[in-house]
């Protein structure tokens, strides 16, 4: 046709995507269901609850042999973090409900067309998972500390919160949570399924070691490199030590002790699920 | 403006969208019109890119729409009015969705304003309604101010009030100089919506075009006449131009030539005539002869070729 007609051209406003959008949006969705606070909850409640009744109830009384300063950290240590395996759980099931949620229920339609190219969304999901976790069981530790070191008090055991050891280890519990949540996301994202991540994740964290337990000794250097094995040498105090028999040494996994090591393992498998879970989310249709 | 190049979608064996190409103009309404499983709804999702095409190219306003730095000031989609979270507010979830474009709680409210949400906007979604859904869809299809609209089935659960009103939009916006785009397998809907049509059948497009060229085509205005002197009117009216095909003994079908001019030539002649009746095939039935080897899945009762 060669004649232009009258019609008007519209034009749209300005006004563009970008990652904070993104962020922002997948905060406003985080915090605006049920699910999230249900879980943030039971895990405040469950964390400062269970380790003020596990530290009124620790004391060094009948025990045989001197407990050193170290025992008594390893102690206080233990009380206050002792709720951190059900952590793992909580955080588990919300970093698959994160993202799988979206998929049971179309949400991810409406996500996918608002930011098409969609890495950005995984990415933006993840950071809004792995910053709230963190600034929850943060606080919930931070809650449970005085009110552990008073009541351990109370049975003689003397804290001193002056040890920057103990705080590590505390940050290695909140690490492991924020970690785990981001293993459980990345799981969910390659699922698609509530159920199915769930499965998986709670697969790899619990019944794999187990399995791993029967297998011959080579295996065993195979095994440590689970998340639940660098999850346990993030959360041991170091010491000669140990609170539950003072005269037995600590018993060492045979190669990754060091907290930092435990940490690199869990970053490791966040990093190769993530990657996975980030290349097929760009490979497949929504 | 939507520009599909040999687009394509296969799964496994089966080719849901095959090779097809078309332009959706901007300033006009174009209706997206076919039997279920013909393919309109994986054509979309490929336009939005929310499936990958087999093969062939889909652009809206010139390029690919993950390219655009706004998608959604470029494109407002509703394909399914259940892609939402039961859980959350109608309103959280047009806040979430506006917040990737910087999308301020103003427009926000602006939207459930015009689509009339208002009652149920910090209700959870869950416990909505099939037009109440639907239009919380088209809210999320508005919030950018798009200058191109593609609504999958957008009257399906809308009251009569809500169907009218959505007609109204479609119109207004394509007076605004908006590319709109809607797909239905109601042809009488179209008909009452759309400028232009572009119908598919199993993945292949049966026919582009505008409405009223559709309805003419439709129209293939014929005039039933019984006669007992069949053979000597159908001499008559073929000298006056007219197509004339015998349907029983004393029964004849003619086109090109009106129901009162064939009386007229009748009478002249002193034919009697028992029987004048015009046929006008409907909209409808135009579309299902277009559509009739389309289908995927038909009873096997077929309409009858005529009615009335």
């Amino acid at each position: 046709m060669s004649t232009t007609e009258e019609s008007p051209v519209f034009i749209p406003a300005d006004g563009a995507l970008d990652f904070g959008g993104v962020v922002r949006s997948e905060w406003i969705k985080f915090r605006s269901v049920r699910s999230t606070w249900w879980a943030y909850a039971i895990l405040l409640v469950v964390t400062v609850g269970v380790g003020a009744q596990v530290s009124s109830s620790l004391s060094f009384d009948g025990m045989p042999g001197v407990p050193t300063q170290d025992a008594i950290q390893d102690m206080a240590v233990y009380a206050v973090t002792v709720s951190t395996d059900f952590g793992v759980l909580v955080v588990g099931v919300l970093g698959v409900i994160v993202i799988a949620g979206e998929y049971g229920t179309g949400m991810i339609q409406s996500t996918v067309t608002a930011v098409p190219r969609r890495l950005p969304i995984l990415v933006a999901k993840a950071l809004v998972v792995a910053v709230a976790t963190f600034v929850v069981s943060s606080v919930a530790l931070a809650m449970t500390v005085p009110v552990s070191a008073t009541l351990l008090a109370g049975n003689g055991v003397a804290v001193r919160l002056d040890d920057p050891q103990y705080w590590i280890v505390l940050l290695g519990s909140v690490g492991y949570l924020v970690l785990v949540s981001l293993i459980a996301f990345s799981v969910g994202a390659l699922l698609r399924s509530t159920a199915g991540g769930t499965a998986a994740t709670f697969g790899l964290l619990l019944v794999v070691p187990v399995a791993t337990s029967f297998l011959p000794a080579w295996a065993e250097n195979i095994a440590i490199l689970l998340p639940s094995v660098a999850g346990d040498v993030l959360l041991s105090y170091p010491t000669e030590q140990s609170w539950v028999d003072l005269a037995a040494p600590t018993a060492g996994s045979a190669w990754i002790t060091e907290p930092w090591q435990g940490g690199l393992t869990l970053i490791a498998w966040v990093a190769v699920l993530f990657t996975a879970a980030a290349v097929l989310l760009r490979e497949r249709d929504a | 403006m939507i520009e599909a190049e040999s687009l394509t979608k296969r799964y496994g064996a089966n080719t849901a969208v095959d090779s097809i190409n078309f332009t959706v103009r901007p300033g006009r309404v174009t209706g997206f019109l076919g039997p279920n499983g013909a393919g309109k709804s994986t054509t979309m999702r490929m336009i939005l890119g929310l499936d990958r095409p087999s093969s062939g190219v889909v652009r809206v306003n010139g390029k690919a729409y993950a390219r655009h730095h706004a998608p959604l000031r470029q494109v407002g989609a509703l394909l399914d009015a259940k892609a939402v979270h039961p859980g959350r507010s109608a309103r959280n979830h047009l806040l979430a969705v506006a917040a990737t474009h910087h999308i301020g709680a103003k427009r926000v409210d602006e939207v459930i304003g015009l689509t009339g949400l208002e009652p149920v906007a910090r209700k959870r979604v869950g416990g909505f309604s099939l037009g109440m859904g639907q239009r919380l869809g088209l809210a999320v299809a508005l919030l950018g101010d798009p200058a191109t609209l593609i609504l999958d089935e957008p009257v399906n659960g809308l009251d009569p009030e809500g169907v009218v009103w959505l007609r109204g939009l479609a119109r207004r916006l394509a007076l605004e100089g908006r590319t709109v785009f809607l797909s239905s397998h109601l042809m009488s809907e179209m008909a009452q919506t759309a400028d232009h049509v572009i119908i598919l059948g199993r993945g292949r497009i049966v026919a582009d075009a505008p409405v009223s060229e559709i309805v003419a085509r439709a129209d293939g205005d014929s005039v039933q006449v019984r006669s007992p002197q069949v053979d000597h009117l159908t001499h008559l009216l073929q000298a006056e131009g007219a197509t004339v095909s015998r349907v029983e003994a004393d029964l004849v079908s003619v086109t090109n030539l009106g129901t009162s001019r064939i009386a007229e030539i009748a009478a002249a002649a002193g034919v009697v005539v028992y029987e004048l009746t015009p046929i006008a095939r409907s909209l409808e039935e135009a579309y299902i002869a277009l559509t009739r080897d389309e289908v995927e899945y038909r009873t096997t009762q077929t309409s009858p070729e005529v009615n009335r």
